[in-house]
């Protein structure tokens, strides 16, 4: 792969939108075209290098651009929006909306990142090393599917309403979840490895879709009944795949018994909530 | 006779099994313990020894580590032969559903990937329906990984895991070997010794009782009503009163294997491991093939050319 290493020339407290960083708008460009591209910084058009320097190798196809955004980061939105291919490492922190309806490629953020990570994502893996913001995998306001594929790992702590919408694709969680984890959520995985939040699952409908908390929850709905404990054997194969696709250490939760509830009754809903019992 | 060769020793004629297209499929049982998968597994491919009389030529590949299996759990192969992509799916639908849902602990998974398959039969997308509105679809993949579906069931026990589709492909069926004997012991310790030999090939399955047979079938009866008989030309106990017996002097005990597999090349190489391993055995006099002068099957594999693959 070919690296370009992306410079945030300091923080600001005004916020730059960049959805020009990803490798498909960079392939195929010259390094002073790249320097010379768009952003907003505020609601003002600036050729990035004002603001983040850029130096590196040019692919020629998305798939062998990697960019490494070597700096803080939070303030820069719409990081890897709409990526197809390829590979983004930010080694800090990311703003809001980074991965946004990506559909391929590899987005690894090795600090925080903000709200609406992932957002509408279809395709492709986002890795977050630190903590999420609200909305991880949602649907944007008025839209009626959040998330419709890929995955999306959190390392640290998510914030409210995690994967609102999700229609398909999985969102792990390895800390805690704030609430209304998987409101709406019409399908797709969500696996929490720390304490899900309050109205977990609220008005999900189902469609195959599961939110399994492996370290207890903090409140149910009473619109999820309870069905039964048991240890379902299709967990083995999210586990495992944790384990050899993700690096997560998920040995422990094998054959974990846990606790079935479906709903939302409110909606008239088939999705299931599993605890583990252990949790 | 015709021309021959030696294997240890061992005369071997040199001429050729006579193999069908038949639609092959592989599918992997995986339960709770070894046993139980087993269990499952024997089930499924039991009275499916021939497509004479059986509905499908069913019988285990081999058994699966638990670290090799999809869901980590220990795993049995099984694979299921039909004269049409149709009754293939009939034939697996019915036993799994009749010997595999019905069974303890277990799942069951897509052995043919895609890539290596000419199709792929909805053979979990039709079992789920015995959920009757509670089964449930599980997605993995989308978008990130190989793209997987299954159906999840629920039963009594617990829940019943199927993969949505199995693959299938035009496969080979019917290459085989004779294992002649001067006495049944020997003939029959030769033969375990070629099964054994034919279990260490992937792909392969010999659907006959242990992967043997002691009757050969030979189209066509001196009964109107029935459409084979037992091997007549290669009965020991009639060899001299028979008048065209194919059976040598010496020869008192004859044991076919028949081998089914996923390509011919696999058939092969299947029969020559076990040409050669039952022909380390004292007592071995003869090995030949059965064919029909080349005027029914598709594919004509050479005992020499197996031998020397193997």
């Amino acid at each position: 792969m070919k690296k370009i290493v992306l410079t945030p020339r300091g923080f600001s407290m005004i916020p730059i939108e960049a959805d020009v960083i990803s490798p498909d708008r960079f392939a195929g460009k010259t390094i002073s075209e790249i320097r010379e591209m768009e952003i907003y910084y505020g609601n003002k058009i600036y050729p990035m290098k004002e603001y983040i320097h850029a130096q590196g190798k040019v692919a020629e196809t998305p798939d062998k651009q990697l960019i490494v955004i070597d700096g803080d980061a939070r303030h820069i939105k719409h990081i890897g929006e709409c990526m197809t291919a390829g590979r983004i490492v930010i080694q800090g922190d990311a703003g809001m909306h980074t991965g946004a309806q990506m559909t391929g490629g590899d987005l690894t953020i090795a600090g925080d990142v903000g709200d609406w990570c992932g957002a509408e994502m279809k395709g492709g893996l986002i890795r977050v090393l630190g903590n999420a913001g609200n909305l991880v995998g949602a649907a944007y306001r008025g839209s009626a599917e959040g998330m419709t594929g890929g995955c999306i790992q959190v390392n640290g702590n998510a914030g409210s309403e995690i994967g609102s919408f999700m229609r398909r694709g999985m969102i792990v969680i390895s800390g805690d979840t704030g609430p209304f984890t998987g409101v709406h959520m019409n399908g797709g995985e969500i696996l929490i490895f720390g304490k899900a939040g309050k109205r977990l699952g609220a008005q999900a409908k189902g469609n195959g879709g599961f939110i399994a908390c492996f370290g207890g929850v903090t409140e149910l709905l009473p619109t999820y009944k309870y069905d039964t404990t048991y240890t379902p054997t299709f967990m083995r194969l999210y586990i495992r795949q944790l384990s050899n696709n993700l690096g997560i250490d998920t040995a422990r939760y094998l054959d974990m018994p846990m606790r079935r509830y479906r709903g939302d009754l409110a909606v008239g809903g088939k999705a299931e909530i599993l605890v583990a019992e252990k949790a | 006779m015709e021309m021959s060769f030696l294997v240890n020793g061992v005369q071997v004629e040199d001429t050729f099994a006579e193999g069908f297209s038949m639609w092959g499929s592989r599918l992997i049982i995986t339960a709770a313990t070894q046993k139980w998968a087993n269990i499952a597994a024997t089930s499924m491919s039991g009275f499916a020894t021939s497509v004479i009389a059986c509905d499908c030529e069913a019988a285990i590949e081999k058994e699966i580590p638990a670290d090799e299996s999809p869901d980590g759990r220990p795993g049995t192969a099984v694979m299921v032969y039909g004269f049409s992509k149709k009754k293939l799916a009939a034939s697996m639908l019915s036993r799994l559903g009749q010997c595999v849902l019905t069974c303890p602990s277990t799942a069951v998974f897509n052995g043919l990937p895609a890539k290596d398959a000419d199709t792929m039969l909805d053979i979990g997308k039709s079992i789920r329906f015995f959920g009757d509105g509670y089964q449930v679809k599980m997605r993995m993949g989308d978008g990130w990984q190989s793209r997987k579906r299954f159906w999840r069931i629920p039963v009594m026990e617990g829940e019943f895991l199927i993969e949505e589709k199995i693959g299938a492909k035009k496969a080979v069926a019917g290459g085989n070997l004779l294992i002649m004997g001067d006495t049944e012991d020997i003939t029959l310790k030769a033969s375990e010794a070629a099964i054994d030999a034919i279990h260490e090939i992937n792909g392969v399955v010999t659907p006959f009782p242990g992967g043997l047979c002691r009757s050969g079938s030979r189209v066509g009866s001196t009964y109107a009503f029935l459409k084979a008989s037992t091997n007549t030309p290669f009965c020991p106990a009639i060899k001299h009163s028979f008048k065209d017996s194919k059976v040598p002097d010496g020869v008192n005990s004859v044991l076919e294997i028949v081998i089914n597999g996923l390509d011919e090349a696999s058939v092969m190489k299947a029969m020559g491991v076990a040409v050669k391993a039952a022909t380390k055995f004292e007592g071995i006099k003869w090995i030949t093939a059965v064919n029909f002068d080349g005027k029914l099957g598709k594919f004509q594999m050479s005992l020499k050319e197996s031998v020397e693959s193997a």
